[in-house]
């Protein structure tokens, strides 16, 4: 009898455990299927940059037939001894970086202020703020250069009118992500840290900021994402080809007119878009829960 | 494991992400040659030691002059060589340049516009005097430089196209443009056919194609812009008239719209073009970059004469490619075919310096050693200088220059700008929806030939009224 039972308990457990091997496969058969999909495209990329045109244009297979190393080579090339990629690439994050950073302490204070003060006309200016969040680029991009224009940084060294912006938390959304994410920090927090004797500015680089770097991450890398793959503002704002960064850099060749080499442009791009990914991986585990905690609790 | 393929996921997500921004947007209007002449470029030879000859550059003040152009590499290179050889004859003159591609740099350069900070030289589009310079003050009239700036070497009706509402003359026309028949010769050969040099025989190719060859084959390939400028050019050849005149005024009647109509749409029937949905299934962004066309499935395609080198590099053997004739030829009024210009230069009107900007220009268009440099970035010159220097350097490729020749030789008509006004030509526009409806629709008998028609003249007739 003791025998039969023990014999039913390892049954069930076997049961249970196939049951699970099922599940296992097929949730990794889809997620792996699922996957291909979203990697294909970048698989190709990155087998193009060895194809030459015809190829690219003719088949569907990532794996170059005849291997040629020319868009690499030609990648390296220089115009007129003022520009190269690594110069361009150099150009783009030294505005990026300044952009992250005044973006994130700008957008912290803001959301900072937004969210734990009353004070008169909050509601109102909140509701302008978010209105700001429906505001497409594309219509300020006139009256914006008009600006610029007039106090003469079109065409800055320094990358003004890129850069001096982001320190007057234009990215609405990041400030409604902070928001949210605040809206889960407890207030007893502050208080606690008010009754030890912590002003203003101690409880939010003290308290805040630490219990929001998640959502901070997640700013930082979109804002560094955006930043580095904005193609209209340096084309407008930036008027020296010693200046050009990396997007204007990879499209310097694409003549639709005449036709080029693909395998130039997108070899190009791969080189480019590496320290992007580089910085990605070393962040995500951060900026996952960013996203998430952002999202799903607000 | 979980934590890794997780890590892998997000990793690769984030990088298609960013992959996005690498899109490119195709502009087929304007067309220059693309034969790259990097080789020539690299002779930019300093000639300072010319500078005591050359006469008409008497005297020049020391200055800063702004320059950009758009182009691809083989352009860049070669007008950067220009422009260091002209610093080198013209010591004291710098040019600061600024040059990028096609994509977005009317965006960048209409803020310019807007606020009067455009360069003191500028490489312009076709329709830039129209849009930017319609109160003629943005633009130079370069009459008044014609001292410095040779303006000789231009025919008068050359010149004509780059005039302003005033005529002032608004910009230089680097080079002229039309189009053209290109054979895929190869294809024509498997049919048993030679390549067709008449309109009767272009449309007896479609059936044999379709029987000896097959389903897939075809002799000619048009786009929907490509059927807009085919009606055009049917019905001038027909009525010997621009389908709008000088006066900006529609010439043609809904009945003549109708039959045109009716042409094109018996070209899709005969298997002579694919339909808008087959060739749209393949979702090519151009015909250079379509697999029938590598592959040799669209035998022809009608595009315009400066760009044929895409086209060709694309075929598998570059030496089956053919560069056609006009095929409208009625023998009433020649082949209806039109050129247009494909870019100019133009100095602004607010420039400090206008006698040292057209001396530049001169020297880009018109000087030997510049025009040497130049090359054929920007199509076969239209400057006689240019084109002789070009010549004899055997710096034009002999496609483009059979395609030029076949374009000015048909006997080219009158070309209203007009003809591409922004609410006929466009992604949305009439010439687009229009054509794909037709191919569509009558096949589904949900858009006929007279709705076309109907459409099509009233659109006509809203950019410039009926004759």
């Amino acid at each position: 009898m003791a025998n039969v039972q023990t014999k039913t308990a390892s049954q069930a457990q076997r049961d249970l455990e196939r049951k699970r091997r099922i599940s296992l496969v097929i949730r990794y058969f889809i997620l792996i299927v699922v996957g291909l999909f979203m990697v294909y495209p970048l698989v190709w990329m990155v087998g193009a940059t060895f194809k030459n045109n015809s190829e690219i244009f003719s088949t569907m297979n990532p794996i170059p037939m005849k291997p040629t190393l020319d868009g690499y080579v030609h990648a390296m090339d220089n115009y007129g001894g003022t520009i190269n990629i690594w110069q361009a690439m150099l150009n783009t994050y030294s505005y990026v970086i300044p952009e992250v950073i005044l973006t994130v302490i700008s957008s912290v204070l803001t959301a900072y202020g937004f969210g734990r003060f009353k004070f008169k006309g909050h509601d109102i200016m909140f509701t302008l703020m978010m209105a700001m969040l429906f505001l497409p680029q594309v219509v300020l991009n006139v009256p914006q250069f008009l600006f610029y224009n007039k106090i003469g940084w079109v065409g800055s060294k320094f990358y003004l009118p890129l850069i001096v912006p982001t320190a007057f938390a234009v990215e609405t959304y990041f400030i409604f992500m902070l928001i949210q994410f605040l809206r889960n920090i407890p207030k007893e927090l502050e208080e606690a840290a008010k009754i030890d004797g912590a002003n203003v500015v101690q409880t939010l680089t003290k308290i805040i900021v630490p219990m929001l770097m998640p959502a901070i991450v997640s700013c930082a890398l979109f804002k560094f994402m955006w930043a580095s793959n904005d193609f209209l503002g340096p084309l407008l704002y930036v008027k020296t080809p010693a200046k050009y960064p990396a997007t204007i850099f990879v499209r310097l060749s694409m003549d639709s007119e005449s036709g080029f080499e693909w395998n130039k442009a997108l070899a190009v791009s791969l080189i480019s878009i590496l320290p992007n990914i580089l910085v990605f991986f070393a962040a995500q585990n951060q900026f996952v829960d960013g996203i998430s905690a952002g999202g799903v609790k607000g | 494991m979980k934590k890794l393929t997780a890590t892998i996921m997000t990793g690769l997500m984030a990088t298609s992400l960013l992959a996005g921004c690498g899109g490119t947007t195709t502009e087929t209007t304007q067309n220059t040659d693309s034969q790259p002449s990097s080789e020539k470029t690299t002779e930019a030879a300093p000639a300072a030691d010319q500078q005591a000859d050359s006469g008409s550059a008497d005297s020049y003040e020391s200055c800063t002059l702004t320059f950009d152009w758009w182009g691809g590499d083989a352009r860049h290179e070669a007008t950067i060589a220009a422009i260091e050889a002209f610093e080198a004859k013209y010591p004291g003159i710098t040019i600061e340049y600024n040059y990028g591609a096609w994509s977005d740099w009317e965006t960048a350069k209409a803020s310019e516009y807007l606020s009067g900070t455009n360069p003191d030289v500028q490489q312009v589009n076709a329709d830039w005097i129209g849009k930017y310079d319609a109160d003629c003050t943005t633009y130079l009239d370069l009459n008044t430089v014609s001292d410095v700036l040779d303006l000789t070497q231009y025919d008068a009706s050359t010149l004509a196209f780059t005039q302003d509402s005033k005529g002032g003359q608004a910009a230089i026309p680097i080079a002229l443009t039309g189009r053209t028949f290109y054979w895929n010769k190869a294809t024509f050969e498997a049919a048993g056919l030679s390549t067709p040099t008449t309109l009767a025989e272009l449309e007896a190719a479609g059936p044999i194609f379709k029987e000896k060859l097959g389903d897939n084959y075809y002799p000619l390939v048009l786009t929907e812009y490509d059927r807009a400028i085919m009606l055009a050019f049917y019905t001038q050849a027909q009525t010997g008239e621009p389908i709008i005149d000088q006066n900006g005024n529609f010439t043609l009647t809904q009945d003549q719209v109708k039959d045109a109509l009716t042409w094109i749409t018996s070209l899709e029937e005969n298997h002579v073009i694919p339909t808008i949905e087959y060739y749209d299934g393949e979702g090519a962004e151009s015909i250079d970059k379509s697999a029938r066309w590598i592959g040799g499935e669209y035998a022809g395609c009608f595009t315009w004469d400066s760009s044929p080198s895409s086209l060709q590099n694309a075929l598998p053997n570059p030496d089956d490619f053919e560069v056609g004739c006009e095929l409208m030829d009625t023998g009433k009024a020649g082949s209806g075919c039109y050129v247009k210009v494909s870019q100019m230069f133009a100095i602004s009107a607010k420039t400090e310096h206008p006698h040292e900007a057209a001396l530049f220009l001169n020297y880009i268009l018109n000087d030997e050693e510049g025009a040497k440099l130049m090359g054929t970035q920007r199509g076969i010159p239209e400057s006689k200088a240019a084109y002789a220097v070009c010549e004899a350097e055997g710096a034009i490729d002999p496609v483009v220059a059979a395609a030029h020749k076949s374009v000015m030789d048909s006997n080219p008509m009158y070309w209203n700008p007009l003809f591409d006004d922004s609410s006929l030509k466009g992604d949305t526009a009439v010439y687009n929806t229009l054509f794909e409806n037709l191919s569509y629709g009558v096949r589904d008998g949900s858009y006929s030939i007279d709705d076309a028609a109907q459409d099509l003249y009233d659109a006509y007739v809203a950019v410039a009224p009926a004759k």
